[in-house]
């Protein structure tokens, strides 16, 4: 049975969306300056470096944030606070080894779910979000993770999942539900929604192959 | 458990909806730099973080590049990197004007536009060394995972709203957007209540010309002891006491 979810997120899957604003972001970020520059003059407080990190990746930490909270208002003061937190803490980032973007997302997508359940009296931090921006956690990474061909490879993985494949890996990623959360929200089985998760991420592990390997 | 038993578990891990055991095996492995599962994690972090891409793609309202690099100093920062140059190189000036300067008005009018050129930029790098205390202070709260989080406002058509957080040792960061500016002669002023006690001034504050506003009140705070953080209007000078309501309040 395919699980037909109230919530107009699932029908309007962000997975779903044609792309019409990304090409211009991505060859930014493909054709500009290298992350690697760009983190050493951020490391140097360059304030004009932190302007271009805006121009290169404000769009991305926009979009994710507005999907997680769907307020204007309210994503734009998070995305100040991301870029405030990068600002502050890009001392500890590895400049070589370090994946920017990955980082700049995993902050913003942070600050966007503490928001979350900060709004909605959960507990702060509930899950493993603290640890999952440290800057140490993204040395080795790709550092131009966000090319064009990777993020359509990864878009095209996700549109063959299935409805409620999807709808498990969004509620996790945007809404940082934990799997018993999904379960209820979804009022399915606990291990119904385990299997659909473990198989969505296989499936977005097989088909995207070595595309996410550095 | 062995790194085999994990592998499934690495995208899990990097979502943060793993669960215990593999959660905790998989935390031990990359605390004891696992050979393979650090690069196994790596992988699925890898994978995640390209999930934020897909989100529906919108354009940032063209204001919001303006707050992101007020976080750096916008283009006042730049001075912070220049200013201290242009401070030495009008010293220098100032220094040769007085060698090798040797003849009456001419050199003296000279002398008395280097020395206010000095003095002027010494206040703007006075005013950015300000600027950065106040940041660092904001920075410190922000960065704690323990400190205290209150939301307010939010309600129509559009309020004041915004963030308190509260460290107990680092103190008070108030983010505030939709606050126009205050009143000419008017200032904003914030207000620690404690329960059952009478508002104490936490400092005083303007509002940016977008509606926006940062405020930190450092050093220790009592948060088991603190009712609400408000804001009033009061005359430029600050109030011992709240003259008006308040403009909004925040309720821990």
């Amino acid at each position: 049975m395919i699980f037909a979810p109230q919530s107009c997120i699932f029908r309007n899957s962000a997975f779903n969306r044609i792309p019409k604003l990304m090409l211009p972001l991505l060859l930014a970020i493909e054709f500009g300056e290298n992350d690697a520059d760009l983190v050493r003059r951020l490391q140097r407080r360059d304030p004009r470096a932190m302007a271009e990190l805006y121009d290169r990746y404000g769009r991305l930490v926009y979009a994710l944030i507005l999907r997680v909270v769907r307020d204007g208002g309210i994503a734009e003061d998070l995305v100040q606070e991301t870029f405030l937190r990068v600002w502050n803490r890009v001392q500890g980032f590895d400049a070589e080894r370090g994946g920017l973007g990955a980082w700049l997302l995993a902050v913003a997508r942070n600050r966007a779910i503490d928001y979350l359940r900060s709004a909605a009296g959960r507990m702060r931090n509930a899950v493993e979000v603290p640890e999952t921006d440290h800057p140490a956690l993204f040395a080795d990474m790709e550092k131009e993770l966000f090319n064009s061909d990777r993020v359509r490879r990864v878009r095209t993985a996700l549109e063959k999942l299935s409805a409620n494949q999807r709808a498990v890996i969004e509620l996790a990623y945007f809404e940082g539900l934990s799997q018993a959360e999904m379960a209820e929200r979804m009022k399915q089985p606990l291990g119904t929604v385990k299997t659909w998760v473990r198989t969505a991420l296989k499936s977005l592990r097989d088909e995207l192959g070595t595309a996410v390997i550095a | 458990m062995n790194c085999d038993e994990l592998r499934d578990d690495y995208e899990l891990y990097a979502l943060g909806i793993a669960e215990d055991p593999e959660a905790g095996e998989i935390r031990a492995h990359l605390e004891r730099n696992c050979p393979i599962c650090v690069p196994g994690v790596r992988t699925a972090r890898q994978l995640t973080s390209l999930l934020g891409a897909s989100a529906p793609e919108v354009v940032p309202p063209a204001r919001l590049r303006k707050r992101v690099l007020a976080v750096a100093g916008g283009q006042k920062a730049s001075l912070w990197n220049w200013s201290p140059v242009w401070a030495a190189v009008a010293a220098g000036a100032l220094i040769a004007a007085v060698i090798f300067n040797v003849r009456g008005q001419r050199a003296s009018a000279e002398l008395q536009q280097a020395a206010a050129q000095l003095q002027q930029l010494q206040a703007e790098s006075a005013n950015q060394t300000r600027e950065l205390a106040r940041l660092n202070e904001a920075f410190a709260i922000l960065n704690q995972p323990d400190a205290k989080q209150v939301v307010f406002g939010g309600a129509a058509p559009q309020p004041p709203r915004g963030r308190v957080f509260l460290d107990p040792k680092r103190g008070v960061l108030l983010l505030a957007s939709n606050l126009p500016p205050a009143p000419a002669g008017k200032i904003y002023e914030m207000w620690v209540i404690p329960k059952g006690g009478a508002p104490v001034p936490a400092g005083l504050f303007q509002s940016s010309a977008d509606g926006t506003a940062l405020h930190v009140l450092p050093g220790p705070v009592n948060l088991a002891g603190t009712a609400a953080v408000a804001v009033t209007v009061e005359v430029a000078a600050g109030a011992t006491v709240p003259n008006l309501p308040p403009v909004f309040a925040a309720a821990l």
